[in-house]
C-alpha cells in the first residue's frame, strides 16, 4: 500500500519583497502511514504552512519531493484523494455556504443527487444548516472556519491535510470538530494537521512531528510520550534520600520530604529504599505530564 | 462563477444602467426632433458600445486572478482536482462570457435607442457585433495575462491604454519604421506585430455609414483566426507565468 504522505529531503525557499531569500524548510523528511493521525507542531515561522503548501503543490520545492499516495504533490490525481483546509479560510464572499460546497463538490467530480445530499449532510455536520442561505461575507470567522472544514471533508477524501484546524472555533465548535475528525479516523481516513492547540493535538493524534526553523526536531508516538512526560511524586519520612530523583527532594517540614521521579521504575526503587532505611511512605501521586511543557522544552533545546 | 460574481458584485447592473442612459439620451434627441440624424446616432451608439464593452472586458479580465490571490480563495480552489491550466482557461472563458453578456446587454439597449431614430439594422450590423465580440476575446486574454505579470492596478491601466491606444501606437510604429535604420525597422515591425490589432475588430465606422455593403465572410473568418492565435499566445504566456507561481 502506498504511503499517504512521503516527504523526502524537502527544501523550500521564499524570496521576500526586499529580495532576501529565506529558507523556510530545510531538509525535512517524514512519512505518514495509512489511517494515522499525525500532528505537525512548531512555533510561528517554523515552516509548517510552507511544508503543507509544498505537499499541496502550491509552491515548488527547491530540492526534495513530496509524494501523496505515491503520486507527485500537486498532481490532479493526488488532489483527488485529498481534503485540504488552508490556514486562512476565505471563501467567495458573494456565495452562500450551500453554493460554496456545491461549487467545490462539482470540482471534485460530484453531481446530481449525490452532490445535493452530500452538501446538505456536510452543512448539518459542521453546524451550518441555519446559515446555509447567508452570503459568506456575512459569516463570522468561526462559521467560515466551519465552512472550510466542510469543504475539506466533502467527498470523503482518504487524506485530510488541515492547517491550523481549530483556528477561530469556540470550545463547542472544537468538540464538534474533534468528534467529526474521530469519526473520519474510525473510517480509516489519514489525518495530517498543524495546530497551536496542543490540547487538541493530544486528544486526536497518534504521533507528533516537531519542526523548528524549518528543520526537523523530533517525532514522537503520543502514547510513549505521555508515559515519558508523566511524573511520580513521593512524600516520605526518611533519613536517607532515595536515588534517581528528577530534582532534589523538597523539605516539607516535620521531617517530611517530597521527591519526583521521571518513571515508575525509579519510583519503585525509591519506595524500597525508604522502607529499607526504616522510613515511612506517606503518599504517592502519578502526575500527568503536560504536552505543552514537552513542546516548550523541545523547542528551547532545538533553539 | 465569474458570471455569478459579476451579477452579485453588480458589475452587470452598471452596464445595464449605462445602457439605460444611452436610451434616455437617444430619447432626449428624439424629443428635440433629431430623428433624421441616423448617421450621427449610429456612430455615437457604436462608439459608446465599443468603449463601455471594452472597459467591462478589461475590468473583468484583470480582476479575476488578482482577486483570487488577494482573497486567498485560490487555496481551496487549487486543492481540488483541477490543474492550474484548467483554472486559467476557466477564468479566461468566464471573463469572455461576462464581457459578451455585458456587450450584448449594451448592444440590445443601444439597438432599442437606435430604433427610436427609425434606424434599420442590416447584415453589416450583425458583422459589427460578431467582430466586436471576437475583439473582446483578445481584450480579455491580454487583461488576464497582464494581471499575472504586474499588480492589479498596473495590469488594468496598461490593458485600458493598449485597448484604446493600440491604433495610435501602431501608426506611430509604422511611421517610426519608415524613417529608421534596418535594425530598428525590424524592432518596430516586431513591436507592431506583438501589439493587438484591436482596430481590425471595430467595424463600427463602416456599420454607421449608410449604404455600405457588408464585408466578405472570409474577413470575419480571418478575424476569428487572428483572435484564436493571439488569445492562445496570451494564454500560453499567462500559463508560463502562473504554472510555477508560488501561492
Amino acid at each position: 500500500m502506498q504511503l499517504p504522505i512521503a516527504v523526502e529531503d524537502l527544501h523550500v525557499q521564499y524570496r521576500q519583497k526586499n529580495g532576501k531569500i529565506v529558507d523556510a524548510v530545510q531538509g525535512l523528511s517524514f512519512a505518514v502511514q495509512p489511517g494515522e493521525v499525525v500532528g505537525f507542531l512548531g512555533p510561528n515561522g517554523a515552516g509548517k504552512s510552507s511544508t503543507l503548501k509544498a505537499m499541496m503543490g502550491f509552491l515548488e520545492p527547491r530540492q526534495g519531493k513530496c509524494d501523496i499516495f505515491g503520486l507527485p504533490s500537486g498532481s490532479v490525481e493526488a488532489k483527488r484523494r485529498i481534503g485540504y483546509l488552508p490556514e486562512v479560510a476565505l471563501y467567495y464572499p458573494f456565495l452562500t455556504p450551500l453554493e460554496t460546497l456545491h461549487f467545490y463538490g462539482e470540482l471534485q467530480g460530484m453531481s446530481g443527487r449525490t452532490l445535493r445530499d452530500e452538501t446538505r449532510s456536510m452543512l448539518a455536520q459542521v453546524g451550518l444548516e441555519e446559515s446555509s442561505g447567508k452570503l459568506n461575507r456575512n459569516l463570522s470567522k468561526g462559521l467560515l472556519q466551519r465552512l472550510g472544514i466542510a469543504q475539506a471533508l466533502l467527498g470523503s477524501p482518504e487524506l485530510l491535510i488541515l492547517d491550523e484546524v481549530t483556528s477561530g472555533l469556540d470550545p463547542l465548535g472544537r468538540r464538534e470538530l474533534r468528534a467529526l475528525l474521530n469519526e473520519r479516523k474510525s473510517r480509516g481516513c489519514t489525518l495530517f494537521f498543524s495546530s497551536h492547540e496542543l490540547a487538541e493535538v493530544e486528544m486526536l493524534c497518534d504521533r507528533i512531528l516537531v519542526i523548528h526553523n524549518g528543520k526537523f526536531v523530533e517525532e514522537r508516538n503520543l502514547g510513549a510520550l505521555r508515559e515519558q512526560i508523566g511524573r511520580y511524586a513521593l512524600t516520605f519520612i526518611s533519613r536517607d534520600f532515595p536515588k534517581n530523583t528528577a530534582q532534589p527532594p523538597t523539605d516539607l517540614g516535620n521531617g517530611q520530604f517530597l521527591a519526583r521521579f521521571a518513571n515508575k521504575k525509579h519510583l519503585l526503587e525509591a519506595i524500597s529504599s525508604v522502607h529499607g532505611s526504616g522510613g515511612q511512605v506517606l503518599d504517592v501521586i502519578a502526575e500527568e505530564g503536560s504536552i505543552e511543557d514537552y513542546f516548550i522544552d523541545t523547542i528551547e533545546r532545538a533553539a | 462563477m465569474v458570471v455569478l460574481e459579476s451579477i452579485r458584485r453588480k458589475d452587470l447592473w452598471v452596464v445595464a444602467i449605462l445602457g439605460f442612459l444611452v436610451i434616455a439620451s437617444a430619447g432626449m434627441l428624439g424629443i428635440f426632433g433629431f430623428q433624421g440624424l441616423e448617421l450621427f446616432a449610429k456612430d455615437l451608439g457604436f462608439s459608446v458600445l465599443s468603449m463601455f464593452s471594452t472597459v467591462v472586458a478589461v475590468l473583468t479580465s484583470t480582476r479575476v486572478m488578482p482577486e483570487e490571490l488577494k482573497q486567498r480563495t485560490l487555496y481551496p480552489l487549487l486543492a481540488r482536482p483541477i490543474s492550474r491550466f484548467d483554472l486559467l482557461v476557466g477564468k479566461l472563458l468566464g471573463s469572455i462570457l461576462v464581457s459578451w453578456i455585458g456587450f450584448l446587454l449594451l448592444a440590445a439597449m443601444t439597438g432599442i435607442a437606435l430604433l427610436w431614430f427609425g434606424v434599420k439594422f442590416d447584415l453589416l450590423t450583425v458583422q459589427y457585433l460578431v467582430a466586436k465580440m471576437l475583439g473582446l476575446v483578445i481584450v480579455c486574454s491580454v487583461g488576464l495575462t497582464l494581471s499575472l505579470c504586474m499588480t492589479h492596478a498596473a495590469g488594468c491601466t496598461v490593458s485600458v491604454r493598449v485597448a484604446f491606444a493600440s491604433g495610435l501606437i501602431s501608426r506611430a510604429l509604422i511611421l517610426a519604421c519608415a524613417s529608421s535604420s534596418d535594425g530598428f525597422r525590424l524592432l518596430f515591425k516586431v513591436l507592431n506585430g506583438v501589439l493587438p490589432a484591436y482596430g481590425l475588430f471595430d467595424l463600427g465606422g463602416r456599420a454607421a455609414y449608410l449604404h455600405w455593403s457588408p464585408v466578405a465572410p472570409w474577413v470575419i473568418l480571418a478575424l476569428a483566426a487572428y483572435m484564436l492565435i493571439y488569445s492562445s499566445s496570451m494564454l500560453a504566456l499567462a500559463w508560463i507565468r502562473f504554472r510555477r507561481l508560488a501561492i
